[in-house]
């Protein structure tokens, strides 16, 4: 899967769950200082990221640590790479 | 010489405050007292009265030489209990929860419950300690206030802005609000961002003003997606009012 893929299928989740607007969107945006989520939204964040990636992300510890948006995407670009199927699977 | 008037008004804002709470105490006293001999929950009702009309007699008797609070009502005198969402610049805020004259307690944010004097009195009417309770805990106990009639009260920015700007709100009382069914009152504070400033002094006196807006139903409320997009939507309806509030104040100060 494709950086510019995982960067459409992420952002559609802050559009549709937090209504954010694509503008407000950029890599370098922290998640609780710039988009002001928290710790309870970070919750809704994650069964938003797993229901689209369909990736178990509870136990995942690096989920913990992301900051900003470039985190996400990147850790998703290295959870792409260890599940090659999850294209498949959103596909499907 | 200003800094003169300025001490001069602190002290005298406080001694107005200590000599009213003492009066008030004395005569609280005694209802206290029947309190103690109540059941819990009819004891935290008769306290949560104690309380309010504390509040009220700090506002419209202690300190109405030097500062003015105004009340508006955009709800159209709306009585169901729901959760009253405020905006957060003084630490005047908690005090002007009583200008609304029902029975309701407050969410807050652990420090205020560990207070010697003031936090027994939380503690004894059910308020909740946002730092300390869970969420299913703070569900049950909020589904059960509502039922009984008791509003809940509550500052999402969790801390102080200090001026005219809002800071993010925290998603816990709108995921509740959505969890147990609650319609919420957005409410506006203005002209209380200095009274008193950060370091607890009062640097002028002035006029405040509180406004309750018409309430948002749970339909309304259940449309939202997510918590995050609760709060946002009701933050600015707040923001909005604010600053029509701002521009208003001001012009009456001008005058």
């Amino acid at each position: 899967m494709t950086r510019e893929k995982i960067i459409e299928l992420v952002n559609s989740i802050f559009i549709e769950q937090f209504e954010l607007s694509q503008e407000e969107l950029t890599p370098d945006k922290k998640i609780f200082e710039d988009l002001g989520l928290d710790s309870l939204d970070i919750v809704d964040l994650i069964t938003g990221l797993q229901r689209k990636f369909k990736i178990p992300l509870r136990q995942n510890e690096q989920i913990r640590q992301i900051r900003t948006l470039d985190d996400i995407y990147t850790l998703f670009e290295k959870l792409a790479l260890e599940n090659p199927d999850i294209a498949e699977k959103i596909i499907n | 010489m200003i800094q003169l008037k300025r001490i001069s008004l602190t002290f005298f804002i406080y001694l107005s405050m200590l000599f009213w709470t003492v009066l008030y105490c004395s005569v609280a006293i005694w209802v206290y007292l029947v309190a103690l001999f109540c059941p819990k929950r009819i004891s935290g009702q008769i306290m949560r009265y104690v309380i309010l009309y504390y509040g009220q007699t700090m506002i419209h008797i202690a300190i109405r030489p030097f500062i003015v609070a105004k009340y508006e009502d955009l709800a159209g005198g709306d009585t169901r209990a729901g959760i009253y969402i405020f905006n957060h610049r003084s630490a005047s805020d908690p005090f002007l929860m009583s200008i609304f004259g029902i029975s309701a307690i407050q969410l807050v944010n652990g420090w205020p419950m560990r207070l010697p004097f003031f936090g027994y009195f939380a503690r004894s009417c059910e308020y909740i300690d946002a730092t300390k309770i869970d969420y299913e805990s703070a569900k049950a106990h909020i589904t059960s206030l509502l039922k009984r009639g008791v509003s809940v009260m509550a500052f999402p920015e969790g801390t102080r802005s200090d001026g005219r700007v809002m800071n993010h709100f925290h998603s816990g009382i709108f995921k509740l609000a959505m969890d147990t069914g609650a319609l919420i009152y957005p409410c506006a504070i203005v002209g209380n961002e200095y009274l008193p400033d950060r370091k607890f002094r009062f640097p002028q006196g002035g006029k405040i003003m509180v406004r309750r807006l018409k309430a948002i139903e749970n339909d309304e409320i259940m449309q939202c997606p997510t918590a995050f997009v609760l709060k946002n939507k009701i933050k600015d309806i707040i923001q909005q009012e604010t600053a029509k509030m701002d521009k208003l104040i001001d012009h009456e100060n001008q005058i």
